[in-house]
């Protein structure tokens, strides 16, 4: 019983409970106008009102978020593949995709809704442009962080490249390459919202744009734990993954 | 006139097989000729087949870099030669012919000790399931039996080590370099793998070339103990131990023992000085 209270308590569903707790006793204790601090009772029933709205927006943005993400993992990981066994390619290409990433992906935003048009892609490829950087940098820096003595020893059993990339370089890459996607899945969630703001009918960024134009306070709130719920799943999601696919992470 | 039968013979005939390895004049420098530094100088070395040769010297005297130029890793320069059973070895092409157990045991964490155990023979081609059953029949003998599912992260030093020895062992060629495979263990887990490894070694009767820097090592082990001298490293001396075999742990105090350990020790000092005195000039 005492085990159960400690693991309670040190659990971060407790201090999401407190903070909730918190914020509703302030906001009866000294009455803010809701523009500044709405009730969470008053965001829960607003979220209620707009619900069919609320979760076809989130399943968009979801949409867009993931294959955002999916087209920038893989990407990411061919281009840094690619920069690690080709020194002129890593000189001559590398140093265009630091200089893309300088451009705030709100000046290229417009850009793209003349490319894609009003599309889902249009979206999934703001996404994308925000994911593909770090997974590259990730991949390239896990690949080529590869034990040298490791390499010699495979050498010594006549290995080739090709098993050498599969069976040496690609589970030791794996760990730095999760980082990479860690940080990408939750800039990928910020590339679909803003990619939204361009055009769209459906999703959270174009819930958000409409609360913000009409005022409606509450309304951003609930827009805005809809996004945090969202890059806490995926994140949370990943981090599930990790665990299974790279465990040995805390050895070496 | 009268002829004895062994002088009709040619006198080649006993050399008609050649040694397992062989190394003539082996150099390798590194730098350019502004800079260069000698790393191994002249090096020739024979070792025959099934024989037990372990190699000792002081530190930075070279011999990592000769064991990993009989293990096909660093080419030797080009005015000596390497031959292995007789025929000339040229780039590269010692690799995947020996097997080489470098100083830290290298486990890849992500593997169970089966499968870190197999890895060579995955590289080799061999199906995975026949190599695990391979793999899964020595266990006992390398003292892992009840750890085969294990990861490295689970495992003691001694049995990391053990596990890298039976990869090793594994990937059979006739000729094994082991280099200080031991030098991180502790001193009672030492002794008693030396004598295990000792044991497989009488059951087996690979040829073996071990690096050491423990003198007392070196002899137990044994059939010659190579001195190599501070670098440029080159062969200074070779003793034979005709110490009798099997040889148990008390063997180390036998005068014999004690008589060859007082001569290589004073070897081993003398090249460890020069090396002292080259670092103090260097710096």
């Amino acid at each position: 019983m005492n085990a159960h209270l400690q693991r309670a308590l040190r659990s971060p569903a407790l201090a999401f409970v407190g903070l909730a707790l918190v914020w509703e006793l302030c906001v009866h204790a000294f009455a803010p106008s809701p523009r500044y601090l709405p009730a969470l009772s008053a965001i829960a029933q607003d979220a209620w009102s707009v619900w069919p709205q609320l979760a076809r927006g989130f399943g968009r943005t979801l949409l867009e978020t993931v294959l955002g993400f999916a087209m920038g993992a893989v990407f990411g990981c061919l281009c840094g593949t690619v920069f690690t066994y080709s020194r002129w390619m890593e000189r001559s290409v590398f140093p265009l995709f630091v200089v893309s990433q300088t451009v705030p992906v709100v000046a290229f935003g417009a850009l793209i809704v003349i490319w894609f048009g009003n599309s889902l892609l249009a979206k999934v490829m703001t996404a994308f442009f925000l994911t593909f950087f770090p997974v590259t940098v990730n991949t390239l820096r896990g690949l080529k962080s590869c034990d040298p003595q490791r390499i010699a020893l495979m050498r010594s059993f006549g290995a080739n490249r090709f098993v050498m990339f599969f069976k040496l370089a690609v589970p030791s890459a794996l760990p730095q390459i999760m980082v990479g996607l860690r940080v990408a899945i939750g800039l990928s969630l910020i590339g679909s919202v803003v990619g939204e703001w361009f055009g769209e009918t459906v999703g959270l960024g174009v819930m958000l744009m409409e609360a913000m134009n009409a005022d409606l306070v509450v309304r951003l709130w609930v827009v805005m734990f809809a996004c945090g719920l969202m890059g806490a799943l995926l994140y949370g999601l990943l981090t599930f993954v990790e665990r299974r696919l790279v465990w040995w992470r805390s050895e070496s | 006139m009268k002829f004895m039968p062994h002088e009709v013979t040619p006198p080649a005939a006993t050399d008609a097989a050649p040694p397992m390895l062989e190394l003539v004049n082996v150099w390798k420098r590194f730098g350019d000729a502004q800079a260069q530094t000698v790393a191994v100088s002249g090096v020739n070395l024979r070792i025959a087949k099934s024989e037990f040769v372990t190699l000792v010297g002081p530190s930075g005297c070279g011999k990592s870099t000769l064991f990993n130029m009989i293990a096909g890793l660093l080419p030797p320069d080009d005015d000596g030669s390497l031959l292995f059973g007789g025929a000339p070895q040229r780039d590269g092409q010692l690799l995947g012919k020996v097997s080489f157990m470098p100083q830290r045991d290298l486990l890849f964490p992500w593997r169970t000790v089966l499968d870190n155990a197999i890895l060579a023979l995955e590289v080799e081609g061999v199906p995975r399931k026949e190599a695990r059953e391979r793999a899964r029949a020595m266990l006992p003998e390398f003292g892992l039996a009840g750890f085969a599912d294990h990861h490295p992260h689970q495992l003691s030093g001694g049995m990391r080590q053990r596990v890298a020895l039976m990869r090793t062992f594994l990937f059979e060629r006739d000729l094994m370099l082991l280099d200080e495979p031991f030098g991180a263990l502790d001193a009672l887990t030492r002794t008693r793998m030396q004598h295990w490894l000792l044991e497989l070694w009488a059951r087996h009767r690979r040829t073996v070339l071990f690096i050491t820097h423990d003198i007392d090592e070196a002899i137990l082990l044994g059939d010659r103990v190579l001195v190599m001298t501070a670098r440029p490293g080159t062969i200074k001396s070779e003793t034979v131990i005709d110490l009798p075999r099997p040889r148990d742990p008390s063997v180390v105090l036998t005068p014999e023992f004690i008589g060859l350990k007082q001569r290589l020790l004073a070897e081993i000092e003398e090249e460890s000085q020069k090396t002292f005195a080259q670092e103090g000039t260097a710096s």
